[in-house]
């Protein structure tokens, strides 16, 4: 079966993010980047289908900047087999799911693994949109993917507010990896010296003939308020005093 | 080559995450409890594929070797291809990688499949081969090389006491061997000894034997304590009367060129230190320009002051250097080619000073936290002491460049 696995260029999770001054965005001298870690652990879903299901293929796509190639190859020394990079400016998650949308067109997976978001912006809206725009099933949020002997359906278990919830459907269909579903493995050495040599496909997205205006446009980035020193109180009695007076919460 | 390729930077990524996942939440373990290293080295062979590379390369070399041996000529060397610069830097970013952290590990690691498994490699039969040197190249078996002796250790030849004497078909071996690192873990001995057929000690040939744990009359002593390097057991090796077949002797005959082997396998090592030192000079820069940004003193930060630069800016230096002498050393290892012994002593000598220069530094610019275990520079120095007497010490690596200078 084939596989199309979203493999999104993000800051590292480690490093400290500092918001540009003049509030358009955060500063990115410096900045360590590594592959979105949920669709890391989409990756390493889709390779472990592949190493189940004889004949399948699992091919990375980004969207974003030349340099993303970096975390495609990442995905690539994985064991994937081939990649797709869009070369796109800023696209909001609509714009996103509809470059998908098209991609799917071209590709005819039978199946979509996507990270149940990107931890830069955490929208956490694209793997949903792409299903209704492609009017096929979707199961967000996976904790456990198993799909049926013939591969023609998916179950998925998803991790909601107070405790699993397991859809069944066909497929072709989307699924989001939430962080549960596996530990990705490492990219081994000579997986590494493989990835140079696999297909990395290049597309500007005006080639895609998609209508990428974006809906949501980023008004101001701020840190969040930074915290205040606390106090310290001589007394039971000062603090309940404070705590009534001051804090007002009894 | 003048920077790291985009495959380099990829192993250096990959193998930077396992060390943080794996080897920095344990560091207090491996360092400072006596688990040994051997099942967080074998995790990484199985992590990144390397036991499985290992077996492939080694078939390729049998089966060129077993040509050759049919058109009774020797194998040549596979011609330089695409790609060899970045094979070539898989041997060596894995070892920086782990330095920063855990040079213990990599001497473990190194000594195996390394030292012990080259000297298979280089001197034994194709049998010999498969038997022993598979198993350290693939990790799954955990090699010792012998040859330091109590009474011999840069003289390793001339005051060597260890004896094989002939036993009809075979031999029976006697000595003590000490410093020996995985000795008392090893399931594969290499013992490097003089043939005792009655001549002058001087005048006796040097033999090579692989011997199996376990093999009556071998004892492998218990862990010894040392100044550092504590995730790298190092042992004793007493032999008494241990009986071998001939089908041990490395080779399998009397007349292999016992030194020249050893004398390769020197200069392997040697590069390798290299490496390490990269590894610990690297954490010890990165940690210090952290500390001096934040530690404050006489109300600002110690970065400000002259003589704390001049400390970060030697760091810089010696990392410099050594990234250099590394780049040099894949060039070499990727033509096929390898260092001579005197280049090899060169860069080995500069390498180990430039690291323990770099930790004392690093120590002194941490004050009194740097003398405290809580802070990592205190065990890169003491680890880094061992680069300026293992692999031979800086003054055997003065003698033999001086030597290669004087010889023209």
């Amino acid at each position: 079966m084939k596989i199309l696995v979203t493999v999104k260029r993000v800051p590292d999770p480690e490093t400290s993010i500092k918001v540009k001054p003049d509030g358009t965005g955060i500063v990115t001298d410096n900045i360590k980047w590594v592959v979105n870690p949920f669709d890391e652990i989409g990756v390493e879903e889709a390779l472990r289908i592949k190493e189940k299901v004889a004949g399948s293929e699992v091919v990375l796509v980004s969207i974003g900047d030349k340099v993303a190639q970096e975390q495609l190859r990442t995905g690539l020394a994985m064991g994937a087999d081939r990649a797709i990079l869009v070369l796109a400016d800023d696209l909001d998650p609509l714009g996103v799911a509809r470059v998908l949308a098209k991609l799917v067109d071209d590709e005819k997976p039978d199946l979509i693994i996507m990270g149940k978001q990107a931890i830069d912006d955490d929208s956490n809206a694209v793997g949903q949109m792409l299903a209704e725009l492609l009017g096929w099933p979707q199961g967000t949020f996976a904790s456990q993917i198993e799909l049926s002997d013939d591969q023609k359906s998916a179950s998925v278990t998803r991790e909601v507010d107070g405790g699993l919830e397991t859809l069944s459907f066909p497929l072709p269909g989307v699924i989001t990896a939430d962080l549960r579903l596996n530990e990705p493995r490492y990219a081994s050495l000579p997986g590494i010296m493989k990835a140079r040599k696999k297909e990395l496909k290049e597309i500007p997205v005006a080639d895609l003939g998609v209508d990428v205006t974006p809906r949501v446009t980023i008004t101001k980035m701020e840190p969040p308020p930074s915290r205040e020193a606390g106090k310290i109180v001589a007394s039971v009695e000062e603090l309940v005093n404070l705590l009534h007076t001051e804090a007002k919460v009894i | 080559m003048i920077e790291w390729t985009e495959q380099h930077v990829m192993i250096r990524d990959a193998m930077r995450k396992f060390v943080e996942t794996e080897i920095k939440p344990n560091l207090e373990e491996l360092e400072h409890g006596d688990s040994p290293p051997y099942d967080v080295i074998r995790k990484m062979f199985t992590s990144f594929g390397m036991d499985e590379a290992a077996r492939a390369t080694f078939e390729k070399r049998i089966a060129r070797e077993r040509a050759a041996e049919k058109n009774g000529g020797v194998a040549e060397n596979g011609k330089r291809r695409e790609g060899d610069i970045d094979t070539a830097g898989m041997q060596l970013i894995p070892i920086i990688e782990l330095c920063r952290y855990c040079p213990g590990i990599v001497t473990a690691m190194g000594v195996s499949m390394g030292l012990t498994a080259s000297a298979i490699m280089s001197k034994g039969t194709i049998r010999q081969k498969e038997r022993w040197a598979l198993p350290l190249l693939t990790f799954e078996k955990i090699g010792a090389w012998a040859i330091t002796e109590p009474g011999s250790g840069s003289d390793a030849f001339g005051g060597m006491k260890s004896t094989a004497r002939r036993n009809g078909d075979g031999y029976v071996l006697n000595g003590n061997k000490t410093f020996i690192t995985n000795g008392p873990y090893a399931d594969t001995i290499v013992f490097i000894c003089k043939l005792d057929d009655g001549s002058e000690a001087k005048d006796r040939k040097m033999l090579t034997f692989v011997l199996d744990r376990g093999m009556a009359g071998l004892n492998q002593s218990a862990p010894m304590r040392k100044m550092g390097l504590h995730s790298s057991p190092t042992g004793e090796l007493f032999l008494d009367d241990v009986q071998v077949e001939k089908e041990r002797l490395l080779g399998e005959t009397e007349d292999s060129p016992a030194r020249a082997g050893t004398k390769a396998s020197f200069s392997m090592e040697r590069a390798g230190v290299a490496a390490m030192a990269l590894g610990i000079v690297e954490q010890c820069r990165e940690l210090s320009v952290d500390y001096a940004r934040t530690r404050v003193a006489f109300g600002k930060p110690i970065g400000e002051f002259q003589l704390i630069q001049l400390k970060l800016a030697k760091m810089e230096v010696a990392r410099m250097n050594l990234q250099n002498i590394i780049f040099r050393q894949i060039e070499i290892i990727a033509s096929g080619k390898s260092l001579d012994l005197a280049e090899a002593s060169a860069c080995k000598l500069y390498a180990a000073q430039a690291a323990m220069e770099v930790a004392l530094e690093a120590v002194q610019l941490f004050g009194g936290n740097g003398y405290m275990a809580e802070f990592q520079v205190e065990q890169l120095c003491r680890d880094a002491k061992v680069l300026q007497i293992y692999a031979g010490t800086d003054e055997i690596q003065i003698s033999q460049i001086a030597r290669s200078l004087l010889a023209h």
